[in-house]
């Protein structure tokens, strides 16, 4: 019984490492762009479907990983040049409607791509199996899937800590007319930073392929945990993101067996509980 | 200021405005080729206007009227099926439970602005949903709310109006929307209407004024949402069942792209908004399942480059084709 307990625990843990991705995509681009992208979840949906596009092709669960997570930030960076750029001056309320309608188009086009019937994609075979500790049993996947979510995260945080261009979009979010007088295109640092919040939802959404496939209608689902996610652990934090992430996938895991739809209103009573009590969550600054 | 608000308020004169309803209350039914479709755009046309009184008047960006909305149409259903309501009755039971739930939801959401309001109006949606589909006795959980009766209308046990028959049914829907279209209008243009506008352009200002900004915003909240209970009894009764996704988030993202797509600010304009997409969801969901897809387009270019929406755009319309008279910055104030 206990043992349940522990894997359904560590289950949380790996949803809760692809929760932190999609969120920590979110928060950079709302902390450092003070945008609102309501089409992440959609992106997300992308990656996954790209990532069952790409084993079909190649065969090779590794280069989808790379391939599709990198085409889903080159369509997030065309999208930005074309239409995002010119309405980050706008009221958040404007540029929820317009990514409202980005994610319409990036869902109805999936459908129209991939078929209304969800896609199934294989675990790579390198990580089938599982691990057998005494009576513990764990898939590798999952294994995996947190160390590979952990590397991302460590190589996001020191590419914004620790970089010239982290330093520089920091700076532009601070200022945007100083860090252009200073001579550097911040714009074109905007529009990689926006794909490059993106492109971790479509990580996210290549890790979550193995899992439970590619699903049409996800992006809204996924969309809606992000949000929670990211208010929980405080708009724009990047640890609030990781605890945040962490917290509401062993919530989700644990209550699965249990009462899952009782686990969803938990975590929006969660996200109203923060947002009335603590409005810049667990790890925000005010 | 000489920069044009992005949600300008469509102005013109009340009886005009009310006879091009007429106008166009008696005309639907007789161009579409489904009186249920005509009742249809009605309900939803209520369902936007309700929306825009918070969004185009207030705004307030609320991602919650699909809880007023599934709310309406259970509330009435359930008065109906258990407690054998009538129609006037449910409707009534509809109405304030809408405005009961707004209150709740309002109460709460307006403690915060922006971006944190919506995310609010987001959460309780989720939650309203989620205790639906758990609330299965109640709601039929996935498979939705089964025989929803649509009761006639009757005085003293005689039938006054057969509400069974669609014609009737479209025109007992025409007169509410006509009544609450014309109370909605009071409202906005009275000062309860004013002050709402003062503070969708101001609220720092209109709080400095004095107005008490969490009362009217309260007051707002409820309006909409007893209006939006309204149009989801309607619903479940034109459909004679309320399905789960009369609740989901889906509904208030639908409810939203009409307002906009209509106008905000424009009352009349909800109307066209909710028309046009359920015209466009009928014809092209036979021909197009992914018309949704177009959606988003229009959705997107209202936002960018239209922001009156189709009633701002019939009225530039109107306005081109009109030779400008030379008191026209004149008129404009007065209209």
């Amino acid at each position: 019984m206990l043992d349940l307990y522990l894997f359904q625990l560590l289950n949380g843990l790996g949803l809760g490492m692809i929760y932190f991705l999609i969120a920590v995509g979110l928060t950079i681009i709302f902390g450092l762009l003070n945008f609102v992208n309501f089409a992440h979840g959609a992106f997300f949906l992308l990656g996954a479907y790209l990532c069952y596009t790409a084993v079909a092709l190649t065969g090779n669960f590794w280069l989808a990983l790379l391939i599709a997570p990198l085409a889903v930030a080159a369509l997030a960076w065309m999208v930005e040049r074309v239409l995002i750029k010119r309405i980050y001056h706008l009221p958040h309320t404007f540029q929820i409607l317009v990514t409202l309608g980005i994610a319409l188009i990036i869902q109805e086009a999936s459908v129209l791509i991939w078929g209304p019937v969800g896609k199934h994609i294989a675990v790579p075979p390198e990580l089938r199996g599982v691990l057998i500790i005494g009576d513990f049993i764990y898939p590798y996947y999952r294994l995996f899937l947190i160390g590979f979510a952990a590397l991302i995260g460590l190589g996001l945080w020191l590419l914004l800590e620790r970089t010239r261009f982290g330093a520089l979009v920091r700076a532009g979010s601070e200022s945007t007319e100083t860090v252009s007088l200073l001579g550097t295109n911040i714009f074109r640092l905007f529009s990689l930073t926006f794909a490059l919040g993106v492109g971790l939802a479509g990580v996210a959404g290549v890790l979550f392929a193995p899992l439970r496939g590619a699903q049409p209608f996800v992006g809204p689902e996924i969309l809606g945990i992000a949000f929670v996610v990211v208010v929980i652990g405080g708009m724009g934090s990047f640890g609030g993101a990781l605890v945040g992430g962490l917290l509401v996938g062993v919530v989700q895991s644990m209550m699965s067996s249990l009462w899952p739809q009782g686990a969803s209103l938990m975590i929006y009573g969660a996200m109203a509980a923060v947002i009335l009590v603590r409005p810049y969550g667990l790890f925000g600054r005010a | 200021m000489t920069e044009k608000n992005p949600l300008a308020v469509a102005k013109g004169h009340g009886p005009a405005l009310l006879l091009l309803l007429v106008v166009t209350l008696i005309g639907l039914p007789l161009i579409l080729p489904s009186t249920t479709l005509a009742t249809e755009i009605l309900i939803f046309g209520l369902a936007a206007l309700a929306c825009n009184l918070l969004l185009g008047y207030t705004g307030l960006l609320s991602f919650g009227q699909g809880i007023f909305f599934g709310a309406g149409a259970y509330g009435a259903a359930l008065l109906m099926i258990h407690l054998q309501w009538g129609m006037l009755g449910a409707l009534v039971g509809a109405a304030l439970f809408g405005a009961l739930l707004a209150l709740l939801v309002g109460a709460l959401a307006i403690r915060r602005k922006g971006i944190y309001f919506v995310m609010l109006t987001l959460a309780f949606s989720q939650m309203a949903y989620f205790l639906a589909y758990t609330l299965s006795g109640w709601t039929g959980g996935d498979n939705g709310l089964l025989d929803v009766p649509r009761p006639n209308i009757t005085v003293a046990g005689h039938v006054l109006l057969d509400l069974a028959d669609p014609r009737h049914f479209y025109a007992f829907v025409a007169v509410l929307f006509l009544l609450i279209f014309a109370g909605a209008l009071r409202v906005i243009r009275s000062p309860f209407g004013s002050t709402l506008l003062a503070i969708r352009e101001n609220e720092t200002r209109a709080a400095a004024i004095g107005y008490d900004i969490r009362h009217f915003k309260i007051l707002v909240f409820m309006l909409s949402g007893a209006i939006t209970g309204i149009a989801g009894a309607l619903y479940a009764m034109l459909l004679h069942f309320a399905p789960l996704s009369n609740i989901d988030l889906m509904m208030s993202e639908n409810i939203l792209i009409m307002t906009i797509v209509g106008g905000t600010g424009s009352l009349f304009g909800s109307l066209l908004g909710a028309g046009a997409i359920v015209l466009l969801g009928d014809v092209l969901s036979e021909l197009w399942p992914r018309w949704l897809m177009l959606l988003g387009v229009i959705l997107i270019l209202v936002v960018v480059f239209m922001r009156g929406g189709l009633w701002g755009g019939l009225a530039d319309l109107a306005k081109r084709l009109r030779p400008s008279p030379a008191v026209d910055g004149k008129t404009k104030e007065q209209l």
